[in-house]
């Protein structure tokens, strides 16, 4: 239920591939309408963001990701790139996604 | 106050077990009436004639948890895969959109029943192990267990479903840290938790045998933080500390009734598993009586400890009672024979001298005590 933000040890090249991690699952939560990761032993509600870029997580590179997320909210580029770059890295910390 | 919603339930669906570890934390014995099977917990038909609840009716309890709003569901035991409708409650959880966990020895899991229960869509396997050693570990485990878990570890990776690894831990394995946690990377396991034992059950029986020295756990703690800073390969690891040997109680289940709940073999609705054998005043609900729904928001057993009210000093005036919830209400049962009393771990709880003379004892003798392998309840072990 904790959502810690961390800074990201290495920066995550435009061509990586974020995938969720073997043992995860996202899904919706009935009782609130948000999304949420599930592990073993372990919930992570997610914000807004997290939801989003986890929501195309599915092969995407992250400049697609980020371009989508662009087009969807008409949003500054160079800002939605740092947003994702340390959303993932945060979950990738937490071994909820994988970095290929 | 208002019943807050549960995360996660943990399914007991058997006591049944072919391994006999003295650390288990399963109760000793059960209530007298539970063994006798008095008629609302007499199961109509079905293949559960000790008393277990029937396939139904942990398909019923899984449908009730759900709508609950639990999320995810831990099969446990016991040794759940003595159950064999163990495929059929994962798929029916998995249909509930339930995230599935099966927490397990392994003995008994075969190509087949790997092959079925990824099927049937189980998410996570919690593989316990007794060490890294085959000799000792079978030593532990009462039974020879630790190749055949190797086999049933592989198997797990093979077919790609999460794998987790259990270690409890107590003095005659305490000094391995570091091989228990090189053994979890060997087997590829994402995760690994080293868990200090917990005095429940035959633990709490064997207590003597099970405590590390203060001197072992000085070394374990800082192998554990070493290691937690540098994770090998990209595996995480938890440890779980001892906690008659801090200062202050674990936040047990993140507060009484707030987050999780249990339904052990016979269908009795806990709290924590352990409540049922340390808090023998409470009277615990049968979901072949009641639904999971009243049970979880109205029922005593569930309400009488949820919140901050039923606390008395020093944690009522504490600035840590929403922190740590005055610690474990099964703890200060077994151990103060009072379950509304501070958790004699605290320091601050006027009973904190009965673990200090718990500690003195093993720490002024170390010399290795003899422990009580765990047995199946006689009543609970089935003729098939
Ligand atoms: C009671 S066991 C039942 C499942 C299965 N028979 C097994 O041992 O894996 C559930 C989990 O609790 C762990 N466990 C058992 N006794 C414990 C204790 N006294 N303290 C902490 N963990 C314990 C086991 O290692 C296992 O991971
Ligand atoms: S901890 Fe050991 S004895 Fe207890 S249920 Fe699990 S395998 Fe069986
Ligand atoms: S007094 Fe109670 S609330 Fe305060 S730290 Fe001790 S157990 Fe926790």
């Amino acid at each position: 239920m904790r959502f810690i933000m961390l800074m990201a040890a290495n920066p995550i090249s435009d061509a990586t591939q974020p995938r969720i991690a073997k043992g995860v699952r996202l899904q919706l939560d009935p009782a609130t309408g948000k999304t949420v990761l599930l592990f073993p032993e372990g919930i992570v509600e997610l914000n807004e963001t997290a939801q989003e870029i986890l929501s195309r997580c599915d092969g995407r590179t992250l400049s697609e990701i980020v371009r989508d997320l662009a087009e969807e909210y008409d949003a500054d580029v160079a800002a939605l790139a740092a947003d994702v770059r340390e959303t993932l890295a945060d979950l990738n910390e937490r071994k909820l996604i994988e970095l290929t | 106050m208002t019943a807050p919603r549960p995360y996660a339930l943990l399914a007991e669906v058997t006591y049944r077990c072919p391994l006999h570890c003295p650390y288990c934390s399963n109760p000793v014995a059960l209530p007298v009436a539970a063994l006798l099977g008095e008629a609302p917990r007499r199961p109509q038909g079905g293949g559960y004639s000790n008393g277990e609840l029937t396939t139904d009716e942990w398909k019923r309890v899984i449908r009730e948890a759900a709508a609950l709003g639990v999320l995810q569901i831990g099969f446990s035991g016991g040794e759940p895969l003595a159950r064999r409708d163990l495929t059929e409650l994962v798929h029916a959880a998995r249909e509930a959109n339930l995230y599935t966990n099966l927490i397990t020895s392994g003995i008994g899991l075969d190509d087949d029943r790997v092959r079925d229960l990824r099927d049937a869509g189980l998410d996570s396997v919690q593989l316990s192990f007794q060490s890294d050693q085959p000799d000792l570990s079978d030593e532990i485990a009462g039974a020879h267990a630790h190749r055949r878990k190797l086999d049933v570890a592989s198997k797990i990776r093979a077919a790609e479903i999460s794998l987790s690894l259990n270690f409890v831990i107590h003095r005659r394995n305490i000094d391995r840290l570091p091989q228990m946690i090189e053994l979890a990377e060997s087997l590829g396991a994402e995760r690994v938790e080293l868990a200090n034992v917990q005095f429940y059950g035959w633990a709490f029986l064997n207590r003597a045998a099970l405590l590390p020295t203060r001197e072992q756990v000085t070394r374990a703690r800082a192998i554990a933080i070493a290691a937690k800073a540098r994770p090998p390969r990209s595996m995480e690891i938890f440890y779980v500390l001892p906690d008659y040997y801090e200062s202050r109680p674990k936040p047990c289940l993140n507060g009484w009734g707030q987050r999780y709940l249990t339904v052990n073999p016979i269908g009795d609705v806990l709290p924590c598993p352990t409540a049922s054998s340390a808090i023998p005043d409470l009277h615990f609900e049968n979901v072949r009586a009641r639904n999971l729904d009243w049970i979880w928001r109205e029922s005593e057993s569930f309400t009488r400890f949820r919140g901050t009210d039923w606390m008395p000093e020093p944690c009522r005036s504490c600035p840590q009672r929403e922190i740590d919830f005055g610690g474990c209400r099964c703890q200060a049962a077994l151990l103060t024979g009072n379950a509304t009393n501070t958790d004699p771990v605290c320091e601050f709880s006027p009973n904190r001298a009965i673990v200090d003379a718990i500690l003195r004892d093993i720490n002024s003798n170390d010399a290795a005590r003899d422990w009580t392998y765990r047995v199946n309840p006689k009543e609970l072990a089935v003729s098939s």
